[in-house]
C-alpha cells in the first residue's frame, strides 16, 4: 500500500500540532512522564529527535510521543552521542561490557560486527515478521542477523557512494575506470578539476576507495575476521585498485589536492563554485546540491553507479545506522525494536529522505519517487558493507596512510601496501 | 613546628585535588602500559608486550622525527613571534599609541580558540581548491599557488604555522610581563652611552629576559608536544604519515587499533619527555639570579 496521503498528512500533523506538544513529556534528556516507574536508556545521534532543524525535531517528537503513549508506565532517558563515531562506539561497547551501557542504542553499521561478536545484543526476533526480515537488502539482512537467524539489530537506513558528474562536460556516465580517467581529462582540458575524491586521513577515504577493491571480488578479512587483503589474489586486486587512484593523480585526471580532502563538503563547495567536473560522493549529497546550487546549475548534475575495472564489475560501499538493544528487559527490547522500525526505518526515513534498507519501502512513500532513488536502488544491488570485524578501523587507518603516501609520491604502491599489511597484522595480534 | 603543621593543613586539599585529578589518571596510564588491555576487553595479563609492540613499530621513527621537527619549528617560531609582538606592545605602550589594548586582545583571541577550530580555520585558509583563500591571494599578486597540505614537506610547515598562530599569544604574555619588568634605567643609561637599538636589544633585553625565555621555551615545548587537535583537524596526520606526531599517533593507536596497552606505553614516553622538561624548568626557576 502506498502511503501517498498518510505520510504528508502525518508530517503536516506533526508540524501543526507542535504548538500543542506537551513539552514536559519531552526534554533534552527524556521522553515520557518524569515520574514513570520504568526507565530505559536510549543513546542516539543528534540528527533527529534533537535535530537543530525545527521541523525534523518536531516530527520525531510527535513520533516518539505517539509510540510512548502505548507505554504510559515507561520513560526513555536519552543520551546523545557525539559525531566522533569510532571513539563513541568503542566507549559504548566498553560500557556495555561493564554493565553500564544503554538499554537501546544507535550503532554505526560499520561497528555492528563488533557488538555482534561481543555477544552483547539482545535478539529482537519477536518484534519483526519474517516478511519484514526477508524484505531487507541481502547485505543488510546478513549484517543484522547471526548464524542462527536471530535479529540482533535493525539497520534503519543505509547510504552509498555514487559518481556525480556535470553533464555539460561529461554527458555519459563513465562505466569503467578507463572511462572515468578519460572523462576527467576532458574536464581538465575544459579548465576544471577532473574528478575529486576523499584522499586525506579520515574514514571517508578508505570507505570511498574500497569499492574499487570490492568490485574485483577482493576481501579485506576472512570468515574469522583475520586480515587477508595482502594475501594471494587479494594483493593483486589491492595493487590494481591503488594503481587506479595513482593513475588518476599522476595523469592529472584528479588534482594532487585530493590527499587533503577530509570532508564531503569540499565536493559541494567545488560544485557550487563550478570548479569540478566530477566527484565521488555520498547519496545524501544529491539533496544538498539541490538545496545549494541554482536550479539551472543543479540541472546539469547527475549521478551514476561508481565505475568498475570493467563495466560488469561494480561495487559501492554501504553505510548507515542500526538500532540495537542491550537490555534484558523484554519491554525495553520491544520499545527499542518498535522505535527502530516504526519511527526510524519507515516514516523517519521518508521524512528525512534517507535510504531505507527494505526494497518495498521505496515503493511505499512518495519521497522515493525521484529518478535519483532509482539510481540508488540500482547501485545498492552491488552494495558491500564494511566488514564487522574488530580489526576494520585499523585496516581503514592503514589504508588512509597508504593512499596518502602513494598519491603524494612518498611511497610505491607495493611498499605502502606491505607496510599497511604489517601494521594491520601487528594490531590484529594485539586485539 | 606548629607553623609547619599548619602549612601542611592548608596544602592538604590542594594535594588531594591534584592527586585525584592528575596522579591517579597518570598511575592508571602507567598500569595500562604494562597490560594487554584493549578498548574491547579488560586487562587479562601484565607484561612488557605493550612496550615491545609500540616501541618496535616500524612507523615510530618517522613519528618521532615528525614530532621533533614539529616541536623544534614550533618552539623557535613561537618564541620569535611572541617576543616580536611583546616588544611591539611595549614600544606602543611607551609611546602611548592608541589600540595597544585592542592588539593584545586580538592576539589573545587566537589563543582561546579551541585547537580543532584552529585546524579547521587553517584548513580553509590553506585549501588548495581553486577558491582556496591563501592561494587565491598568491594568484592575485602573480605568484604560483602552493601545495600547502598535499605536499608532505609543506604539510608539516602548514601545521607549524597553524600552531604558531594560535600559540604565540602565550609567549607574548610571558615576554610582555618580563620586558615590562626590565628596569628602564638600563635603557636610559645605554642611550646616554650611544648604544643603538640593536645593541640595546642584544645586550640588555635578551640578557634581562633570559629566565623568561628559558621558562617559556620549556612550557611551549611541553604544550607543543601535547598538541594533536589542531593537526587532527588540519591534516589528520597526512598525507600518509607526513604530519603524524606522537600525541596523534597515541590517539590513533587507542581509538583505531583499540590498543590501550600500546597507546599507554607511548603515552608514558610522552610523559617522560615532558617530565624531563619540567625538571629542567624547575632547575631554571631555582637558578639564582634568573628572572
Amino acid at each position: 500500500m502506498r502511503h501517498t496521503l498518510a505520510y504528508p498528512l502525518s508530517a503536516a500533523l506533526a508540524l501543526t500540532a507542535s504548538a500543542a506538544l506537551p513539552q514536559d513529556l519531552i526534554t533534552r534528556d527524556r521522553v515520557g512522564p518524569a515520574d514513570a516507574p520504568n526507565v530505559m536508556t536510549f543513546r542516539l545521534t543528534a540528527f533527529d529527535l534533537y535535530s537543530s532543524d525545527d521541523a525534523t525535531r518536531e516530527f520525531f517528537e510527535q513520533k516518539f510521543l505517539a509510540l510512548m503513549a502505548d507505554y504510559p508506565d515507561w520513560r526513555i532517558e536519552t543520551q546523545l552521542q557525539t559525531d566522533n563515531i569510532g571513539q563513541e562506539q568503542a566507549r559504548m561497547l566498553e560500557q556495555v561490557r561493564a554493565g553500564r551501557g544503554p538499554d537501546c542504542a544507535m550503532i554505526d553499521s560499520s561497528q555492528l560486527g563488533l557488538f555482534k561478536s561481543a555477544g552483547v545484543l539482545s535478539p529482537m526476533n519477536a518484534h519483526f515478521t519474517q516478511a519484514q526480515i526477508d524484505d531487507l537488502f541481502p547485505f543488510v539482512r546478513d549484517g543484522v542477523t547471526d548464524a542462527e537467524g536471530n535479529v540482533l539489530a535493525w539497520w534503519w537506513f543505509t547510504s552509498l557512494q555514487v559518481l556525480y558528474r556535470d553533464t555539460s562536460l561529461v554527458p555519459d556516465a563513465p562505466a569503467t575506470w578507463d572511462d572515468l580517467q578519460a572523462a576527467a581529462l576532458t574536464t581538465v582540458a575544459a579548465g576544471r578539476e577532473g574528478v575529486l575524491f576523499n584522499g586525506g586521513r579520515w574514514e571517508g577515504t578508505a570507505f570511498d576507495w574500497l569499492p574499487t577493491f570490492w568490485a574485483q571480488g577482493g576481501e579485506l578479512v576472512d570468515a574469522e575476521g583475520r586480515p587477508v587483503f595482502n594475501e594471494g589474489d587479494n594483493r593483486d586486486k589491492m595493487l590494481a585498485a591503488i594503481n587506479y587512484y595513482k593513475g588518476l593523480v599522476d595523469s592529472g585526471a584528479a588534482p594532487s589536492r585530493v590527499t587533503t580532502i577530509i570532508n564531503y563538503d569540499e565536493f559541494n563547495a567545488a560544485a557550487a563554485a563550478g570548479t569540478a567536473g566530477m566527484f565521488i560522493g555520498g547519496n545524501w549529497q544529491f539533496a544538498q546540491l539541490r538545496g545549494t546550487l541554482p536550479a539551472d546549475q543543479f540541472a546539469n548534475w547527475e549521478l551514476s553507479e561508481l565505475p568498475g575495472p570493467t563495466a560488469d564489475q561494480r561495487a559501492t560501499g554501504t553505510g548507515g545506522w542500526t538500532i540495537g538493544a542491550f537490555s534484558d528487559d523484554p519491554t525495553a527490547v520491544e520499545i527499542c525494536a518498535r522505535m527502530a522500525y516504526e519511527i526510524y526505518a519507515t516514516e523517519g526515513n521518508a521524512f528525512q529522505g534517507l535510504l531505507p534498507t527494505s526494497a518495498s519501502l521505496y515503493d511505499a512513500y512518495d519521497t522515493f519517487d525521484g529518478p535519483e532513488y532509482d539510481a540508488f536502488a540500482e547501485a545498492l544491488v552491488n552494495g558491500v558493507a564494511r566488514p564487522g570485524a574488530a580489526i576494520y578501523p585499523e585496516i581503514s587507518n592503514q589504508l588512509q596512510i597508504l593512499l596518502g603516501d602513494v598519491l603524494s609520491g612518498a611511497a610505491t604502491p607495493e611498499d605502502a601496501l606491505d607496510a599497511a599489511a604489517a601494521a594491520v597484522d601487528a594490531a590484529y595480534e594485539r586485539l | 613546628m606548629t607553623g609547619d603543621r599548619r602549612i601542611w593543613l592548608w596544602f592538604t586539599p590542594v594535594l588531594l585535588v591534584l592527586g585525584g585529578v592528575f596522579l591517579i589518571p597518570v598511575a592508571d596510564v602507567i598500569r595500562f602500559s604494562f597490560s594487554d588491555a584493549t578498548l574491547l576487553r579488560p586487562v587479562t595479563g601484565y607484561g612488557l608486550d605493550g612496550y615491545a609492540s609500540a616501541y618496535g613499530d616500524d612507523s615510530l621513527p618517522v613519528i618521532l622525527r615528525n614530532t621533533g621537527l614539529f616541536t623544534l619549528l614550533s618552539v623557535v617560531s613561537l618564541q620569535a613571534m611572541g617576543l616580536a609582538i611583546a616588544l611591539l606592545l611595549v614600544r606602543g605602550d611607551r609611546r602611548g599609541l592608541w589600540g595597544m589594548g585592542l592588539l593584545r586582545t586580538i592576539v589573545l583571541a587566537a589563543w582561546v580558540i579551541p585547537g580543532i577550530a584552529n585546524g579547521l580555520i587553517w584548513q580553509m585558509l590553506l585549501s588548495e581548491a581553486p577558491f582556496g583563500a591563501v592561494n587565491s591571494l598568491l594568484r592575485l599578486i602573480g605568484l604560483a599557488p602552493v601545495a600547502w597540505l598535499s605536499d608532505p614537506g609543506n604539510a608539516m610547515l602548514s601545521a607549524v604555522i597553524a600552531n604558531v598562530w594560535q600559540g604565540s599569544a602565550f609567549s607574548m604574555i610571558v615576554f610582555y610581563a618580563a620586558r615590562r619588568a626590565v628596569d628602564p634605567v638600563l635603557y636610559e643609561a645605554a642611550a646616554v652611552d650611544g648604544a643603538s637599538p640593536t645593541a640595546q636589544f642584544l645586550f640588555i633585553t635578551i640578557p634581562q629576559m633570559r629566565g623568561a625565555i628559558l621558562v617559556n621555551t620549556i612550557l611551549v615545548t611541553i604544550q607543543t608536544l601535547n598538541t594533536f587537535d589542531t593537526i587532527l583537524a588540519l591534516t589528520g596526520g597526512g598525507p600518509g604519515r607526513a604530519t603524524e606526531v606522537l600525541s596523534l599517533n597515541i590517539f590513533n593507536r587507542v581509538f583505531y587499533s583499540y590498543d590501550l596497552g600500546g597507546g599507554s606505553a607511548l603515552a608514558v614516553l610522552l610523559l617522560a619527555i615532558s617530565m624531563m622538561l619540567t625538571l629542567v624548568y624547575l632547575a631554571v626557576l631555582m637558578r639564582k639570579g634568573t628572572r
